[in-house]
């Protein structure tokens, strides 16, 4: 009797779905018909719903097993599974919506019905029901629009390995279209192929496993392995030979992958070094300032994009579209704040000191120290926290490789940053007249170039744009006073190796040390992978002592 | 060649009259005098100016290689670190089984489960050996790295900067707790030096002692060489290093003996400083503690002797006064100080009086020879001398 239930529930369910001319897709009608079977009979009803392709079944099976369905039963007996509305009205009540067909129930009189979501008594779940559930919120997750959500459902029953969802996989694999899926669903059959025993089979999907590339299929290879050790004759020896070749291949194709990711977050460090250490380049290498306060100039970057974030979140509220754009906006607000600060410290301090390296250096520190405990008196010494827009977070996934969309950012950012400041450089008359001052700096006060007016502007910029990498730097990390200090002795590497005032030997340093770091850092840990990076440039600097491409001069000193 | 004397006459009057307010009186002040006596020094107040003192020669070592050699190393808490690690290390082993788990290897290995002494522990047993590393293993360090920094003719703020590296890669380090060294908490909870009591009073009154004649005695040593042949090759290097290296000097091994020298003037003072202090970590090499030493070294007036050991008393004085009065603002201060020091005193407190002398030669000559005035040149100070020539191309 109990074997025909399903069967029967079935058939109703085929009724309810040919009666619903009204257009109640086959799946809700057969949800209907399990939530209003019997307490024994349900799990048997749900299991009617594998393979069902319908899109509602899910958010319907999660709402009842959180106990948010409910049932009505109106004056004519007819009994109607519902759940409430998502916000209530203004006298508190819900609206009762039919799982159905999602229409509003109407009460004996034909109003819309409105109810109290505490009066309700839900329809009861029990464990037998809820692996029911499971099955089915498994199988539907095969046919769910998001693509992720299939890839993660193909990957969860190729790892059950359960006898009768292989037909429903197979099944799925003729009208799947996307590719992510497919190989997904490639690589679940492998692995049932896999488990079958057949030498043959097993063959076949060693193959498909390394062509797919699959990590989970790597494991399961590995298992077979030891297996055919532990026992040996359980396993052809045709098919470990091929195990193992096919593990190998996939470990070489994961090693490849971690490179690629490990070289992509270098450079996206190395970006944010270079944004930095370009405007050091340019105090340091066109003004002949060391400027130890840049880092901190970073840091008043980084509170800047804080402030607009807390601003926006007072405007806007902290969900919304419009909350995503306060990076839009915290981004010149980052540069115009740095150097705005820029300004201030060059008119009160750095005037007197150009061309006194060593001087500039020290009064900066000096700098850098008030910056710091000013940092630390306004915002507190802990972290401030700042949150991504949404259109930084997430990531892509090309070939294994997860590029995050921040860092993909922060790598394009620094490109613009580069690319417009060599327009800078070569296509305006600031441009032309910072080169001119940088060449010869009284010859060109003689040509009526104001100097004095040339490096206030040219260390304004400089801080802007550590403001920039400052700003960039909210999206990859934490946010203290302490922050620039951090950053400092790195980004003086990069301009030295970079070789002084020369802004493409920055780029080229900033990059390769960001990407060294970063490669070296799984290795050798964080700290070993610093120390590491911090001998080689100074054994770079006895091979190269300019630099990279250091700057030809005449003069001596 | 002229003769040079050490100290004239009435210098040495003074030199003396400090040393022995400095390494006599005040211990006797100690001893002497019952708690609560007005003139009475506490073992508080003593133990911290013997921690002053051994601040001061790292001033003075940072100055014979700034003031003197211009040479701005970023590199000397480095140093200053190192010896205070030799010494740490031995002061770690001679605590014995009176350690916090009773067992013969120091704390920190029993907590991070070292299945034994490291074998470049063992020699440490030896105080001699000790004595030895902190001054061979920053002078081994220095020579190395000036090797090769010398040799590519790195200087300026290239120099600088990479010694700011070199103090920071190892700060990293030590901060490593499989670095054996006790990774971020250092080494500290010293008992004994030599087997007398660390925290016995007159204990801590030697090693007072001992600073004041180590700092007398690095004086005498930088006052002998500064006056010496050497000293002049030393500030020409400073002025022009090229005219230098053109007359046929080889400035590179000048400055590598300066510059290892100064290591071991400053790993000395660092040892004491571990003993009288009772602490060393890592955080003590981080290149912030260099550029502080360079802040009393320019608040005192580089390029003099006297300079650095008055900055480096006064700035640590105010220092102590200021984190307990204005917590906040310490920073704040210390930096607005150095800023202004190097914008408009570049010759550093003890500038000052010749600079009111001279104002009032001027002002005096101006009144006396009213309208011939030829106004007395003012004598520029030492700092202003290499700040000149560091601006010429």
């Amino acid at each position: 009797m109990r074997r025909c239930l399903p069967l029967f529930l079935l058939l109703l369910a085929g009724v309810t779905g040919l009666t619903g001319a009204n257009g109640v897709p086959p799946g809700r009608a057969a949800l209907v018909a399990a939530l209003l079977a019997e307490p024994d009979a349900q799990p048997a009803a749900l299991r009617a719903l594998v393979g069902v392709e319908d899109e509602a079944i899910l958010p319907v099976l999660t709402a009842w097993k959180q106990g948010e369905v409910f049932l009505y039963t109106g004056a004519d007996g007819v009994r109607i599974p519902f759940r409430l509305d998502t916000a209530p009205d203004d006298q508190g009540r819900f609206a009762a919506l039919a799982v159905a067909d999602g229409r509003r129930l109407l009460d004996a009189e034909g109003r819309p019905l409105s109810l109290e979501a505490t009066a309700l008594k839900p329809i009861d779940t029990d464990g037998a029901i809820r692996r029911a559930m499971r099955d089915v919120t498994e199988l539907a997750a095969l046919v769910a629009p998001d693509v992720a959500t299939r890839v993660a459902a193909a990957d969860r029953l190729g790892q059950g390995l359960k006898p009768e969802h292989r037909p429903l996989l197979e099944k799925r694999l003729q009208v799947e279209s996307s590719p992510a899926v497919r190989r997904a669903l490639h690589v679940a059959l492998a692995l049932f192929d896999l488990a079958s025993g057949e030498p043959a089979r097993q063959l076949a999907a060693a193959a498909v496993l390394e062509e797919k590339d699959s990590l989970a299929g790597a494991t399961q290879l590995k298992t077979l392995i030891d297996q055919a050790a532990s026992q040996p004759n359980t396993v052809d020896s045709a098919v470990v030979a091929r195990a193992k070749s096919a593990v190998y291949s996939i470990e070489t194709h994961y090693q490849v992958v971690n490179f690629v990711g490990t070289l992509f977050r270098g450079l996206s460090l190395g970006s944010v070094l270079l944004i930095m250490a370009l405007g050091l380049a340019i105090t340091f290498g066109l003004m002949g300032v060391i400027n130890m306060s840049h880092g901190e100039l970073m840091v008043v970057g980084a509170y800047a994009t804080y402030l607009v974030q807390d601003l926006f979140i007072l405007w806007f509220g902290k969900s919304g579209t419009a909350f995503s754009w306060y990076f839009v906006a915290a981004l010149p607000a980052a540069f115009l704040g740095a150097a705005a600060m820029g300004l201030i410290l060059e008119r009160c301090v750095i005037r007197f000191l150009y061309r006194r390296p060593l001087e500039s250096l020290l009064a900066t520190w000096g700098v850098s120290l008030i910056l710091q405990q000013l940092f630390r008196l306004t915002f507190g010494a802990a972290n401030v926290q700042i949150l991504s827009p949404d259109f930084l977070m997430g990531s892509v996934t090309i070939r294994d490789v997860t590029l995050a969309y921040n860092r993909i950012f922060v790598i394009g950012f620094a490109i613009a940053v580069v690319v417009a400041l060599v327009l800078l450089l070569t296509r305006t008359s600031l441009g032309l007249t910072i080169r001119a001052v940088t060449q010869n700096r009284t010859m060109a006060a003689c040509m009526g170039v104001r100097t004095d007016r040339v490096n206030m502007l040219t260390f304004a910029f400089g801080s802007g744009l550590a403001g920039l990498a400052g700003a960039c730097l909210t999206q990859l990390g934490n946010v203290g006073p302490g922050l620039g200090q951090t950053h400092i002795v790195d980004n003086f590497m990069v301009v030295v190796s970079g070789g002084v005032g020369n802004l493409f030997g920055t780029v080229l340093a900033a990059l390769g040390i960001g990407a060294f770091d970063q490669v070296l850092q799984p290795w050798l840990g964080a700290v070993m992978g610093k120390v590491v990076v911090l001998i080689a440039i100074i054994l770079f600097l006895q091979w190269k002592p300019g630099g990279l491409f250091p700057s030809r001069s005449r003069n001596l000193d | 060649m002229q003769r040079t004397v050490l100290l004239s006459r009435g210098q040495w009057m003074v030199f003396g009259g400090i040393t022995v307010t400095l390494g006599v009186v005040l211990p006797l002040l100690n001893v002497l005098l019952v708690p609560g006596h007005p003139l009475q020094v506490s073992d508080f107040t003593l133990n911290l100016y013997g921690k002053y003192l051994t601040l001061a020669v790292l001033a003075l070592g940072v100055d014979l290689l700034w003031g003197y050699t211009g040479l701005l190393s970023l590199g000397q808490a480095l140093f200053f670190s190192l010896g205070g690690y030799a010494m740490g290390m031995h002061l770690m082993l001679m605590i014995g089984k009176r350690g916090q788990y009773k067992s013969d290897l120091p704390d920190f290995m029993v907590f991070l489960g070292y299945p034994g002494l490291p074998a470049h522990w063992q020699p440490f047993y030896s105080f001699w050996f000790a004595l030895a590393a902190t001054l061979l293993v920053p002078a081994g360090v220095a020579l190395l790295f000036g090797f090769f920094a010398f040799r590519s003719r790195i200087k300026g703020v290239y120099f600088s900067i990479l010694t700011q590296a070199l103090t920071y890669a190892a700060a990293l380090l030590f901060f490593r707790n499989d670095f054996t060294f006790g990774g971020n908490n250092g080494l500290t909870d010293f008992k004994t030096v030599l087997g007398h009591e660390l925290n016995d009073p007159g204990t801590r009154r030697t090693l007072y002692v001992l600073s004041v004649a180590l700092l007398g005695g690095v004086f005498l040593l930088g006052r002998a060489l500064t006056r010496s042949r050497f000293g002049q090759i030393q500030r020409a290097i400073r002025d022009s290093e090229n005219r230098v290296l053109f007359s046929g000097y080889a400035t590179a091994h000048y400055k590598l003996f300066i510059f290892a020298l100064c290591a071991m003037i400053t790993g000395l003072g660092g040892a004491l400083y571990v003993c009288q202090v009772g602490i060393i970590n890592p955080s003590e090499m981080m290149p912030d503690k260099s550029l502080e030493a360079i802040v009393w070294v320019a608040v005192g007036g580089r390029g003099t002797l006297v300079g650095p050991i008055v900055g480096a008393l006064s700035v640590n004085a105010l220092k102590s006064w200021a984190t307990r009065a204005y917590p906040d603002l310490w920073l704040i201060v210390m930096g607005g100080l150095f800023i202004l020091v190097v914008l408009f005193l570049p010759g550093g407190v003890v500038s000052v009086p010749g600079r009111v002398s001279a104002w009032w030669r001027r002002r005096q000559a101006r009144r006396t020879a009213a309208g011939v005035a030829v106004a007395e040149k003012p004598v520029p100070a030492p700092g202003e001398k290499s700040a000149e020539s560091a601006s010429t191309p």
